[in-house]
Parts: C-alpha cells; sequence; structure tokens
C-alpha cells in the first residue's frame, strides 16, 4: 500500500480534478455521477487521513544490527 | 646469513628513509584540527590526535611546550598546532611533534569555510537543480537534533500544532563536539531505510562559531547531498550560515521555521478539502438540476406522443440517475452526517413531480407549447395548459388582476 503521503496527493489531486472535469466538460449523465461518486470517495479518504492521525512522537533507536527500530517516546519533549 | 636474490630493505632501513624524507619535507607546518584523545603522561608529555571529519593525525607536545603553552588543552577543541611531522620509527608510525598551539580563533574556521564552499560549490552540490522538492502533505517527518534543548522542543511543539496528521520521528544526535559530525552522517545514511519516511528535518539552536561547526563538516554535506529523502536544514539563527545550509534542499532560518516550512496547517488543508467538496456537492446541485429542467421543458413543449415517449424516457434516465446519485451518496456518506444529507433533500426538492406536489404548477401555452414563466406572456398566450402532478387540463387566461 502506498505511503499516507503518496495516497492524500494522489486522492487530493484527482478530487480536484474530477471536480474541474464536472465543472468544465459537458459529461453524459451517467458519467458525470460516476464521477461525483468516485469524488466524494476521495474526499472521505482524504479526511480519514486527516482525522486518524493523533501528531504521535516516536524515538529512532539503533538496534545491533544496525536497523533503526520506532520506540513510542516519553511524551514530555515537548515541555 | 643468506639474502634473498632481489634487493631488499630492512624495516629499519626504510623507515629511516621515510623519516628522513617527512623531516625534511615538513619542518615546519600548521594544521587546524580538534583535539581528542588527549592524555596527558606522568612525564610530562601531553600526547592526543587531531582530527577532522575525514582524518586523524597523531601529536605529541613535548613537556617544556607544554608548559609554554598558555592553553589549557580539552577534547573537542578545535586547534591549530604549529610544529614539525616526524615518524616514530620504531612504529613506522608519524607524528607532528607540535611546538606551540593556538585555538583556532574565527579567522582560521572562516577561512576553512570558505574553501569548503568554494570547493563543494565548483563541485555541484549547492545547484538548484540538486535541490529536492519537498511534499505537501508529509505524514512522517524524521526530526534529527539533540533530545534535550530548545531547537527539538520548537519544532515538534511547531510540528504538533500545525499538522497533527503528521508522525514524528525523533533521531537524537549530538550537535556539538567530536561525536555531531559522525551522528549527523550516520543519522543520514540509516533514516532512508526507515518506511514511509517523507521529510527529514536537521538542524540545532543557536550557539558560538565552533558549537554549529558539525553542520561545517565536508562529510554531513556529503551526507546530505547523497541523502535521497529531502532535508530542511535549520542551524542557529537567522543570521548563522552553515555548509549545510547550502547542501540542504531547504535552509530554514531557524528550528521553529523548518517546522513552518515542512508541514501545511491542518486548517489551511481542511479549508481547501471542504471547498472542493462544496463544489462537488455544488455540481450535483445545479448540474443535476439544469438538466432535469431542459428535460422537463422539452416534455412540456412537444405534443408529439413519439417524441414525447422518448423524452420522458430519457426523464426517467434523469430520475434514475438521481436516485442512484442519492443512494450512493446515503451509502459513501454515511457517516458524514448533515451536511450531505442536506444536500440530497434539496435534489429531492428538484424531483418536478414533488414540486408539482407540492400545490405548483407548469403553465404552458396551448399552441407552441413553450413553458409560460411571466403573467404577461398568459395573458398573451390566451390558450394555455396546466400541468398538475396527477394530469393536465386546458384553461384560458382571462385577465390580469394585480393591476399591472
Amino acid at each position: 500500500m502506498a505511503s499516507k503521503k503518496a495516497r492524500f496527493e494522489e486522492s487530493m489531486k484527482r478530487l480536484e480534478e474530477i471536480v474541474r472535469e464536472l465543472e468544465g466538460k459537458d459529461l453524459s449523465l451517467e458519467e458525470s455521477i460516476a464521477k461525483f461518486e468516485e469524488g466524494v470517495k476521495l474526499g472521505k479518504v482524504c479526511r480519514e487521513l486527516l482525522e486518524k492521525a493523533e501528531a504521535r512522537i516516536k524515538v529512532l533507536v539503533e538496534d545491533d544490527n544496525g536497523r533503526l527500530e520506532e520506540r513510542e517516546a516519553r511524551d514530555d519533549i515537548e515541555r | 646469513m643468506p639474502l634473498d636474490d632481489r634487493r631488499h630493505l630492512t624495516v629499519s632501513e626504510l623507515n629511516a628513509l621515510v623519516s628522513s624524507l617527512v623531516e625534511e619535507n615538513f619542518p615546519e607546518v600548521r594544521v587546524l584540527g580538534e583535539v581528542s584523545n588527549l592524555k596527558r603522561h606522568t612525564s610530562g608529555h601531553v600526547y592526543f590526535t587531531l582530527k577532522d571529519a575525514g582524518a586523524q593525525l597523531r601529536a605529541v607536545l613535548f613537556r617544556s611546550d607544554a608548559e609554554r603553552a598558555a592553553l589549557p588543552l580539552e577534547d573537542g577543541m578545535l586547534v591549530i598546532a604549529e610544529g614539525r611531522v616526524t615518524v616514530y620509527e620504531a612504529y613506522g608510525q608519524y607524528q607532528i611533534v607540535v611546538r606551540s598551539l593556538e585555538r583556532a580563533g574565527v579567522g582560521a574556521l572562516e577561512l576553512a569555510f570558505r574553501l569548503l564552499k568554494e570547493r563543494l560549490e565548483k563541485e555541484g552540490l549547492f545547484d538548484s537543480e540538486c535541490k529536492k522538492p519537498l511534499p505537501s502533505y508529509p505524514f512522517r517527518i524524521a526530526v534529527v537534533t539533540s533530545p534535550t534543548g530548545a531547537a527539538v522542543r520548537d519544532i515538534v511543539s511547531t510540528l504538533r500544532r500545525r499538522w497533527p496528521p503528521a508522525e514524528i520521528l525523533l533521531f537524537p544526535i549530538a550537535v556539538q563536539g567530536g561525536q555531531a559530525a559522525p551522528d549527523i552522517v550516520r543519522a543520514l545514511s540509516l533514516l532512508p531505510s526507515v518506511a514511509e519516511l517523507d521529510l527529514i528535518i536537521l538542524g540545532r539552536g543557536g550557539g558560538s562559531v565552533e558549537d554549529l561547526w558539525a553542520f561545517n563538516e565536508e562529510a554531513v554535506a556529503r551526507a546530505i547531498y547523497a541523502c535521497p529523502l529531502p532535508v530542511v536544514s535549520a542551524v542557529g539563527h537567522e543570521t548563522d550560515f552553515t555548509i549545510a545550509d547550502f547542501v540542504a534542499d531547504v535552509r530554514a532560518a531557524t528550528p521553529t521555521m523548518a517546522a513552518e516550512i515542512a508541514v501545511p496547517r491542518l486548517d489551511d488543508v481542511v479549508l481547501r478539502l471542504d471547498e472542493v467538496e462544496r463544489r462537488l456537492v455544488q455540481f450535483a446541485e445545479v448540474g443535476l438540476e439544469l438538466r432535469r429542467r431542459r428535460l422537463l421543458e422539452l416534455v412540456r413543449s412537444y405534443a408529439l406522443g413519439r417524441v414525447r415517449g422518448r423524452l420522458e424516457g430519457a426523464m426517467q434516465a434523469v430520475d434514475y440517475a438521481a436516485e442512484k446519485l442519492r443512494r450512493s451518496i446515503d451509502a459513501v456518506m454515511a457517516a458524514e452526517g448533515n451536511r450531505l444529507n442536506q444536500t440530497v433533500a434539496h435534489l429531492e426538492g428538484f424531483d418536478a413531480a414533488k414540486i408539482l406536489s407540492r400545490g405548483y404548477v407548469v403553465c404552458s401555452d396551448a399552441r407552441t407549447g413553450g413553458v409560460i414563466r411571466s403573467a404577461g406572456a398568459a395573458l398573451e398566450a390566451r390558450d394555455v395548459r396546466l400541468a398538475f402532478a396527477d394530469g393536465r387540463v386546458s384553461a384560458e387566461v382571462k385577465e390580469r388582476f394585480d393591476g399591472k
């Protein structure tokens, strides 16, 4: 699965494209409705990506094999 | 003593040769480096290593010179050592025998900075074509800095405030002293292996020129250049420019600004999304309503059964599509609640049959079949037809009674 960044960027871009198409082109009714539905779904994808996140902080720790491990951080970095 | 056929030197001979070559050629050198592995021997001699990011040099300061040296040497100190290069023949190692030392002044550092900057610039490390664009919506951001201090607090709190969707991955490093440059290089070489990382912020708070020095090391510059992920640098204050800043994809004046440059504001993104969705829904309303009205007019204006049948078919298609649309909105946006339900209600309002059932009437000219939109036109037509929800009647317009 693509990264959140890629999914968000792609969905947002496609959604804006759809709106431009709907507004600009004289599409058939069926096409319009298919695009509208796609647009609604894309908007939902974007909102979910924005809402699910919770500004988590992790600390990267190097393990013995030189790989980075993500550990939950104590929540006092800001203070 | 059996001798090999080939001519050869003994180790001692070779070392003596090298020694004389070295001592003849480097009777007096001045070298800039960082002091490390400092050891004061009980004899009074001082041994240490001089190093920069890429190399090391053994150094010895004999007692008599050590006593004269006004400088209290410490590990991590940047110095210019003056002396001669000799070879310690017993171990085949060369070293600098330091006669005097001075703390590397701003002048020396500036010179080193300028020379490195010119060299890297010529090599193309600062070229704008090499700069990677920053992602518009980064969701995983690595922050490479000291885990203590103001910089990490500023960066983290700014990221959290502006763009809560992002996950922040802190890579703790030393930002000054001998460990800083290798730490940064290591961080930049390891981070690209972290899954789905979108962006790196590298920085530290303000400090003296010496404090910021790691960010002027060639190895750091090359690590930033080689890093496949976009790097935002933020070293010190507005007025501090380091080599790292020139190589980085974007240079921020301060750590706080680095965070501001790195991420959008959630509010702005939501606003943009709202606006696009509003246009989408508006299309659904206006676009469908327009089609519906056009068809309704056609249905009303043609009396001929065949054509009318086809148009009614089209009308049905619109109704069907609207119904489908309504269902899809319900299905997809059920969780979204109000906003779209209002739209659905709105769309239902455009259903011609429903409009008529609310008591409205469509009035058309009996002769031309055209829809009549004004009292004046109705009076002119005289013979009209009225379409109710359940059927149509003919009527004659008698007079205006609104006095106009």
